[in-house]
């Protein structure tokens, strides 16, 4: 008897104490859960920092660097196979240096018949010379006869037209060598023309074609060769055409490089396009979608000042007024409601 | 006093322990299943809380929900940058596109697309690679479930787990080459696609090809600006719509709430354990006071007062209810605990302990009343009577 009494009292005391503290270790687990399952997401922090404007009231653009002279896309004015290149990327060149040699045997192969051709010509001259005195030596001879009976008059008259005759000749042989000059200069100026020439004094940006290339004449998607003038850039900035009438031409502006916000220069307005285009995105893509009209400034600041390349894009704030179109013309009613 | 109803409590072990088990499972259910059905909601716009650095997402002003996607026209992100007040504004893509995966299958992801130069938004963990790997040509990130499960290659065994995405492997996005150069880990979304981070102007060449492919602008506001005159002055100045984080986390909600069951069907589930717990609590409650009747007789006989019993009944009522509410929540968290790898959805706030509280103590006072009313309208001598 007292064992068992002693076990179901054993029983009591367990339920007694074990449920209030299963309930309280259960109050204690969710209480954990709760603090535990409800720590706020780490925040993933930008790789570089975004450049902000220094500005109060600013417009924002995306501009994208190219050089002064804006970028020349170099074309041949001959289509053809090219020989070498003169050039490399990077080469400081002066105006007027060649850029690349197109292939020219066939030129200079017409370039030897002219030649020749015109050593005929001048060849049928010294002919056409000699007749000609042989022929006005024979007419001044019998013109120098002071007796008409001596010769007959018809002697006289061939003897005449034999000299006029050849005299004629000489002259269409002169014309002929004439002829045969203007061929060689044809020819001499095509072989210029096949070698292309730098336009301007600047630098060699891109060199897209190899010897042994043909190069198209006509507008290419892919430029020959670029050229540019780097010693300032510009950066052509797209301003939203719903922003453009914000736009000050003498306010300030700031360009941050993309990656990198502590390189920034102040920029100094270059001019103005007046013309609107359409926007492309500058992503690169040989697709460019077009969404909206932009305005685009020219902005200019020396090439020094920043580590950064021709195409490059940047980040480009100006100074403009506030927006608030609607405040203005609402503060209008209520400025007149309150004096009223 | 206080000793005699513990004893009277715990006299019956039986009815004292069904008494407890109503609780505990009237708080189980009470806890739980609001917990699942948070743990849900809060999925819907785990996007948005998972990209933690802007305060203020633009978008069209028809969006109705964060997978609800209006694209924009690319130049309006430097609208959005030109308002003052405004520290950075920087562009994200969100869409689905389809991923062609090694074995020839199709997996629909969802692709976000980061600014190119400061990968603002990416993924919150990354368990593997760095977000900066995405400058490298054709590089994505992808989260480790969907690298885990609807990503990954065919198992060597026939019927096998998957072989999960590594870094190094190759994925075919809208017939374009993706190389994954880092796993990351990101909060579960409400239709559990993988998601595929890139960069922004990468996810335009793997999207399809549309006019507009601007999602979202993020913005930053400049220090002391005052959120919502900032996005009063965004929607007034672009004509967008500008939500804070939290607004657009509560737009989200709302839209799931109002064009879903879930909130009905968790709704119905929460009533009835409320229902059939206070049903079982009370009535065994109820019961174990009818049981006891006499020996409230005896002490009422004995001269002990209204209030003593009512006291009495009360430290009953609260000792269950504390024992049974303690076993409820603490089951629900094992629970929680022990679903915590699988793809359940489980959230358990601390209002959440307030909320089954508030049941388990309506139930009790319930409970209580009855058993109450019962004791104050019995006759002492019906001691006697017997």
């Amino acid at each position: 008897m007292p064992c068992t009494l002693g076990l179901t009292q054993r029983i009591d005391m367990q339920i007694k104490y074990i449920l209030p503290l299963l309930a309280v270790a259960g109050f204690l687990f969710a209480a954990y859960t709760v603090i535990n399952s409800n720590q706020p997401v780490p925040v993933a922090k930008a790789v570089t920092e975004p450049a902000s404007a220094p500005f109060k009231a600013f417009i924002a653009g995306a501009g994208i660097i190219e050089a002064q002279s804006q970028n020349i896309a170099i074309g041949t004015p001959l289509p053809g196979i090219v020989k070498t290149v003169a050039v490399k990327v990077g080469d400081h060149i002066k105006s007027g240096a060649p850029l690349f040699y197109l292939d020219d045997r066939d030129t200079h192969a017409t370039l030897a018949i002219k030649l020749a051709d015109l050593a005929k010509a001048k060849a049928d001259v010294s002919v056409a010379k000699a007749t000609f005195s042989d022929a006005k030596s024979l007419s001044d001879l019998a013109e120098a006869v002071t007796d008409r009976r001596a010769i007959s008059t018809e002697e006289l008259l061939k003897r005449r037209n034999a000299m006029l005759i050849t005299k004629a000749r000489l002259e269409s042989a002169l014309a002929l060598v004439q002829q045969a000059e203007a061929g060689v200069a044809d020819t001499e100026t095509t072989l210029s023309r096949l070698i292309v020439r730098a336009p301007v004094e600047g630098e060699v940006l891109q060199v897209n074609i190899r010897p042994g290339e043909f190069a198209q004449a006509g507008f290419l998607n892919t430029p020959l060769l670029v050229l540019g003038n780097l010693d300032q850039l510009h950066v052509r900035v797209d301003i939203d055409e719903n922003d453009a009438w914000r736009f000050d031409k003498n306010s300030k502006a700031v360009a941050f490089l993309r990656g990198n916000r502590s390189f920034k220069v102040d920029l100094k307005l270059a001019y103005v396009e007046p013309y609107v285009v359409p926007k492309k995105s500058l992503t690169g893509d040989s697709n460019e979608r077009v969404d909206t009209r932009v305005l685009q400034a020219l902005y200019r600041f020396e090439r020094k000042q920043l580590p950064i390349y021709v195409g490059q894009q940047m980040d480009i704030f100006i100074e403009a007024k506030d927006y608030a179109p609607n405040q203005n013309s609402e503060n209008h009613p209520k400025a007149k409601g309150s004096s009223s | 006093m206080n000793h005699i109803a513990l004893k009277m409590l715990m006299g019956d072990k039986g009815k004292y322990l069904g008494i407890v088990m109503g609780l505990t499972f009237a708080s189980l259910i009470m806890t739980q299943q609001p917990a699942i059905f948070l743990g849900i909601m809060s999925r819907t716009y785990s996007f948005i809380a998972d990209v933690g650095l802007p305060d203020i997402w633009v978008m069209d002003p028809k969006v109705q929900f964060v997978d609800d996607i209006k694209p924009l026209q690319d130049t309006e992100l430097y609208r959005v940058r030109g308002i003052s007040g405004v520290q950075w504004a920087m562009p994200m893509y969100k869409g689905l596109l389809k991923a062609r995966l090694t074995d020839g299958r199709f997996q629909t992801c969802n692709v976000v697309g980061l600014d190119d130069a400061t990968l603002i938004g990416g993924p919150p963990v990354m368990l593997e690679g760095k977000i900066d790997d995405l400058r490298r040509s054709d590089s994505v990130i992808v989260d480790i479930d969907g690298a885990r499960d609807k990503l990954g290659k065919p198992s060597p065994t026939v019927g096998g787990k998957p072989t999960p995405l590594k870094i190094g492997d190759s994925l075919e996005l809208n017939d374009r080459r993706a190389i994954v150069v880092g796993i990351a880990k990101v909060s579960r979304t409400f239709q559990s696609q993988p998601v595929v981070y890139t960069t922004y102007s990468r996810a335009k060449s793997y999207a399809p090809r549309e006019r507009k492919l601007l999602s979202f602008v993020l913005v930053k506001a400049k220090k002391g600006q005052d959120l919502a005159e900032l996005t009063r002055r965004i929607h007034e100045t672009t004509g967008l719509a500008a939500y804070t984080q939290a607004e657009f986390k509560t737009l989200t909600f709302e839209y799931f709430i109002h064009n879903t069951g879930i909130p009905i069907n968790f709704g119905t589930s929460v009533l009835l354990g409320f229902i059939v717990g206070a049903a079982i609590a009370g009535q065994t409650f109820y019961n174990f006071t009818l049981g006891n009747l006499l020996q409230f007789g005896v002490l009422k006989a004995m001269g002990t007062s209204n209030w003593t019993l009512l006291r009495m009944i009360l430290l009953q009522a609260v000792l269950v209810g504390s024992i049974g509410y303690g076993l409820g929540v603490g089951l629900t968290a094992v629970f929680g605990f022990a679903m915590r790898h699988t793809i359940l959805a489980f959230k358990f706030p601390w209002q959440l302990l307030l909320f089954s509280g508030a049941g388990v103590s309506l139930i009790c006072v319930f409970a209580a009343i009855i058993s109450i009313l019962k004791v104050i309208r019995l006759e002492p001598a019906i001691v006697f009577k017997g």
